[in-house]
């Protein structure tokens, strides 16, 4: 019995089927959705390939598939370590995998004070100095990560190397591809980053009332 | 449509430029006589690379408006450096400038004005390229030993297809501020404008001399990697010491006045060393005799 009509016709249906995904994958506004419909495409189109015979699309569509899964995994990581590290420490050491390497020399000034700021910076190794204020920052410090929320783009310090070590950067545009492309990344973005801030007003409280005790605990001059 | 059009500006700016090519007014409570000069300079800024690069400049002179140490002398200077430096001549700035004479000498009788003839290093031409571009180009010159070989590039406007590739040179401009030597301008221009900052808040009375040592970096080729090195061992051995507190220097104006008395066109730089490590021996002998005293 010929059995060739069969598959013809159930190609066809499944290409019509698969025509559906591809057009809901494309009306998707952000990635996760996009990628979950990429990747119902993907086994849609490597299914109606296989009776078809179809072999460049099944080629294709099998290599877009762990492709799509990768990224789809490398989102949603991203939104469970922002959002746990909201919960925790507030550390952004889940940039890490966004960033990349950069040497620097001792003496090196990794940006000035009052220069419009583009990049935050991971430090890895070596020692790094905030020359205004003296501050040296210790190694996994975060450093630069307000300049991209605040209105005028400017740097408040400036980082210098004084031993020769290795940072990471990020440039604020694709810190904010992150976010546009992934509104739950967004969301838990601007949790962590108001409450690193609030955590430095904090601190300043504490230092604050550490200058005002001995002024008010001090006897007065007879 | 227009909305189109602007979404798909929006996403090509970085290859065809910014939608936005509103001039920047100067900054507010500009000191005496300083309005020329920034006004020119933002003309000269917008000219060379466009608004976004004026309105930058804008944006750093107003670290100096409005501050008490500064005088409307030293702000002008500033101002007029400034622009010079963010202008620096490379080789597209010296085709747009050939176009420009050509447009000024359209009505002259004598025609269009001579060739112009420029040497250049091999990395100093492709350092005008992207980063993206250039940064292999150079890694293999590096590997062949070329980076430093010398070319003779012709800027005419003698003839059709003369000028036609310089406007394809001058063209270039777009991709500017993505290239080697911007990257290494910026840097320079933010340490100046960090050193002359330090020195108003360390040593005020040095400021001056300090914005004077742009005009050590000039021109392009030769004269300005001398220039270049000259500068980074006059803030390296003399300003940034004294301003972090670890060389005792008094007058901080007469030293750089000193070393840049000393400067030649010496790659080796042997009379700057030496009388930055005299002026430093001395500077030392006199702190070490203080404190003993």
């Amino acid at each position: 019995m010929d059995t060739s009509h069969l598959a013809e016709h159930a190609g066809t249906a499944s290409s019509f089927f698969a025509s559906i995904f591809v057009v809901a994958t494309l009306s998707m506004r952000t990635m996760i959705p996009l990628r979950v419909f990429g990747i119902l495409t993907n086994i849609i189109l490597i299914a109606s390939a296989i009776p078809t015979r179809n072999y460049p699309t099944l080629v294709l569509h099998a290599v877009l598939l762990p492709l799509n899964t990768y990224r789809l995994h490398q989102m949603l990581q991203l939104v469970r370590d922002v959002k746990k590290s909201v919960n925790s420490d507030l550390s952004m050491e889940w940039l890490k995998p966004f960033m990349t390497e950069r040497k620097c020399a001792a003496g090196e000034m990794v940006f000035y004070k009052d220069e419009k700021a583009e990049s935050m910076f991971y430090i890895v190794s070596g020692r790094f100095q905030l020359v205004e204020s003296g501050i040296e920052l210790p190694v996994g410090a975060i450093v630069g990560e307000f300049g991209m929320l605040s209105p005028s783009n400017l740097r408040t310090q400036t980082l210098e190397c004084i031993e020769a070590g290795v940072i990471l950067s990020v440039n604020y545009t694709q810190v904010e591809e992150l976010y546009v492309q992934n509104p739950a990344f967004g969301f838990y973005f601007l949790r962590l980053a108001s409450a690193r801030l609030f955590e430095n007003i904090e601190k300043l409280e504490q230092r604050l009332a550490q200058h005002a005790t001995p002024a008010f605990a001090a006897p007065r001059p007879a | 449509m227009a909305s189109l059009l602007s979404s798909l500006r929006y996403l090509l700016a970085d290859f065809i430029g910014e939608d936005d090519d509103t001039p920047p007014f100067p900054p507010d409570g500009l000191p005496d006589g300083a309005a020329p000069v920034v006004s020119e300079a933002i003309h000269r800024l917008i000219d060379y690379q466009g608004a976004g690069y004026a309105r930058l400049y804008v944006e750093r002179l107003r670290r100096f408006v409005g501050r008490r140490d500064v005088d409307a002398a030293m702000f002008g200077e500033i101002a007029r450096l400034m622009a010079m430096r963010m202008s620096y001549e490379d080789p597209i700035r010296i085709a747009q400038q050939k176009l420009a004479e050509l447009e000024i000498g359209t009505g002259n009788p004598r025609g269009p004005s001579a060739d112009d003839v420029r040497k250049f290093r091999f990395d100093e031409l492709v350092g005008a390229l992207p980063a993206a571009v250039a940064e292999p180009v150079l890694d293999v010159l590096e590997r062949l030993g070329w980076t430093r070989k010398r070319v003779s590039i012709r800027f005419s406007t003698k003839s059709r297809w003369g000028i036609r590739r310089l406007k394809i040179e001058a063209g270039l401009r777009r991709w500017r501020l993505f290239s080697v030597r911007y990257a290494r301008e910026r840097a320079w221009v933010e340490r100046w404008l960090h050193m002359i900052g330090r020195s108003l808040a360390k040593q005020p009375m040095a400021a001056s001399a300090i914005v004077q040592t742009a005009d050590m970096v000039q021109g392009y080729g030769d004269a300005y990697r001398q220039g270049l090195i000259d500068w980074h061992a006059i803030i390296d051995g003399l300003a940034k010491p004294t301003f972090d507190g670890a060389l005792p220097l008094g007058d901080l104006a007469a030293a750089i006045a000193e070393a840049r008395a000393a400067v030649m066109p010496d790659p080796r730089q042997v009379a700057l060393k030496r009388v930055i490590a005299e002026i430093r021996a001395r500077a030392l002998a006199a702190g070490a005799n203080a404190a003993a005293g």
